[in-house]
């Protein structure tokens, strides 16, 4: 399952870099995460439920920066496991930061998600549209976080 | 593990669904059971409405409405002769529902509260405008269908709300169907319309099942086509209405684009056995 | 180890306790409780048809059904069966036609052909397969079940 999207903040690259790597703000961001912490200069542990219709998963995920280029490129991968239950996700991601004409920054980030397990009977096609969402109040409390404290 | 409740009145199974965090109820148990089976939902109470009386059955009221108790299964809805005319669609999805043995155990509160958007029943009685009644700690409240479903899999039931009864308008003496497009006999639907003409035969209404998260249906559109019925440029302008307002998944069942270009040929399609049958009549 | 729940159901005319987790279905306390092995588990969905049981005389899903609302409701499974007239019938055709292939959904296959018969008895070729359309045959032997049905529904016309 491929996620893709794009989408402007009002703050310049450099700031949005800074941000886009600080757990303790992406906590208050991604939706349904409960920790972030930094595990080492690569990588984060994090603590993340979902929840679809009847449907509640929480995930223990571990993002590793593969390799990242200031002030523009990180490429991750998320793997992660369900706890006791049967599941695993795992994710290869790529987000791209560039600046706009007016002195904003322009975020892009694609991940490619498979899932596997119980949830991965219950289809994909759902769990796009509920990925879609959940980025979607993300990129709305980035920004407001991002543009507030500018 | 999970303790099986079971209350003997609607109170008593409001109280413990308040008494209990993930108490969940129970009725059929065709989904919610497969579910468990396949370890996709856990919760520490069922509250079965197995032994609540009166949850059952279909009856018309005096003013003509016809309502149906929550515990009701598929296959008395199939077989009702209260569902006539406009309401002939309920009756027709609801013999459309898996197989026989399934609609022995299904009930119509079961499939509604759980709100699968390729289920049967939701698109019916989004084109038959039923209400829905429920019960929840804070007393009885009721939610006409179009404002039901509000996500995928989400529904204005509030936690510890049970949906104890669907109630349906006087059938008016116009055809309805329900037809469903579905890979093979008794799958979910690929993509479903629910339509009924309106007395006069000038007007329909209609609502699309499995091409979002809840049924698809434009009073607004239907307004406009009114007496243009035969106009096929007027019934594909409307039937583009209700693809704009689509938003269908790709799964195993067929591709979003599959499904946005079933909606407009199942309208033209039901629509015009809709006309032939009201010709007919 | 979760602790069980003790039922007392009624299964093919007898009172039967069983000692099974309170959440079991039915599929399980008759297969792991009870030992009774006609219903099989095949999809565990409700899909495959091939754990159909009877209660009260109504084909149902046990897989679908929790053990702990059938107490108080009489359970047939084809154990129970032996002695029904037209079950012997629906049996001797199967087996003649060829309808049995590995086994797994003939009872099954069975309790749905049973159910038809009590409701039609003379149901043409559709109806045989309208009934059945929720039993899944995996060696796809669909045809000479089908033959078996109708050829049993002829002979018990007569």
């Amino acid at each position: 399952m491929k996620i893709a999207g794009t989408f402007e903040v009002d703050a310049p690259q450099d700031r949005v870099w800074d941000k886009v790597r600080d757990p303790e703000l992406m906590v208050q961001c991604i939706p349904g995460c409960e920790s972030i912490e930094q595990i080492d200069p690569m990588a984060y542990r994090a603590k993340v439920s979902v929840k679809v219709g009847p449907i509640s998963a929480r995930f223990n995920l571990v993002v590793t920066v593969l390799s990242e280029e200031a002030p523009h490129t990180v490429i991750s991968r998320t793997s992660g496991e369900e706890g006791t239950r049967a599941s695993v996700v795992a994710s290869d991601n790529v987000l791209r930061l560039e600046p706009t004409a007016t002195g904003g920054t322009r975020v892009s980030y694609e991940a490619d998600v498979s899932m596997t397990g119980r949830l991965g009977k219950f289809g994909l096609g759902i769990f796009r549209k509920k990925a879609d969402q959940l980025a979607e109040v993300f990129v709305g409390t980035f920004r407001d976080k991002l543009e507030v404290a500018a | 593990m999970t303790q099986i409740l079971f209350p003997e009145t609607l109170d008593q199974a409001v109280a413990l669904l308040a008494r209990h965090d993930e108490a969940r109820p129970i009725a059929g148990g065709t989904t919610l059971v497969a579910m468990r089976n396949a370890g996709l939902v856990d919760s520490s109470h069922l509250v079965s409405l197995d032994r609540i009386p009166g949850l059952r059955g279909i009856e018309r009221l005096a003013d003509g409405r016809i309502r149906v108790g929550a515990m009701t299964r598929h296959a008395d809805t199939a077989a009702s002769d209260l569902f006539t005319g406009s309401l002939a669609v309920v009756r027709k999805a609801a013999g459309m529902i898996a197989n026989k043995v399934v609609r022995n155990m299904g009930t119509m509160g079961g499939s509604v509260a759980n709100a699968d958007p390729a289920a049967d029943y939701l698109p019916a009685l989004a084109c038959a405008d039923a209400v829905l009644s429920v019960l929840g700690p804070d007393g009885a409240r009721e939610i006409p269908i179009l404002t039901y479903v509000q996500d995928w899999y989400e529904t204005a039931l509030e936690p510890g709300e049970i949906l104890t009864a669907i109630t349906f308008p006087a059938p008016e003496d116009a055809p309805s169907a329900y037809r469903k497009i579905a890979r093979v006999s008794g799958d979910y639907a690929t993509a479903s319309c629910a339509m009924a003409l309106t007395p006069d035969g000038q007007g329909l209404r209609v609502a699309i099942g499995a091409c979002g998260p809840g049924p698809i249906r434009d009073v607004q559109a239907e307004a406009v086509l009114h007496g243009h019925l035969q106009d096929p440029q007027a019934v594909a302008e409307f039937a583009a209405a209700l693809v704009a307002k689509a938003d269908p998944v790709d799964d195993v069942r067929g591709s979003a684009d599959y499904r946005l270009a079933l909606i407009p040929r199942l309208i033209a399609s039901v629509l015009s056995d809709l006309i032939s049958a009201k010709e007919a009549a | 180890m979760a602790k069980k729940a003790l039922f007392t159901l009624s299964l093919n005319g007898d009172q039967t306790d069983v000692a099974a987790a309170p959440d079991a279905t039915l599929l399980e306390t008759l297969r792991d409780g009870l030992g009774v092995l006609s219903p099989k588990r095949g999809c565990n969905q409700g899909v495959c048809g091939a754990c159909t049981v009877l209660i009260d005389g109504v084909p149902v899903r046990s897989c679908l059904t929790l053990t702990a609302r059938c107490e108080g409701h009489e359970i047939s499974t084809m154990e129970g069966m032996n002695t029904d007239p037209v079950m012997e019938v629906l049996q001797r055709h199967m087996v003649a036609s060829g309808g049995v292939q590995c086994g797994f959904c003939t009872s099954g296959m069975l309790m749905s052909a049973r159910n038809l018969l009590a409701e039609t008895p003379r149901p043409d070729r559709e109806a045989v397969k309208s009934a059945l359309s929720g039993n899944l045959c995996r060696c796809t032997g669909y045809r000479t079940i089908v033959d078996a049905i109708c050829t049993a529904a002829e002979e018990l016309a007569q």
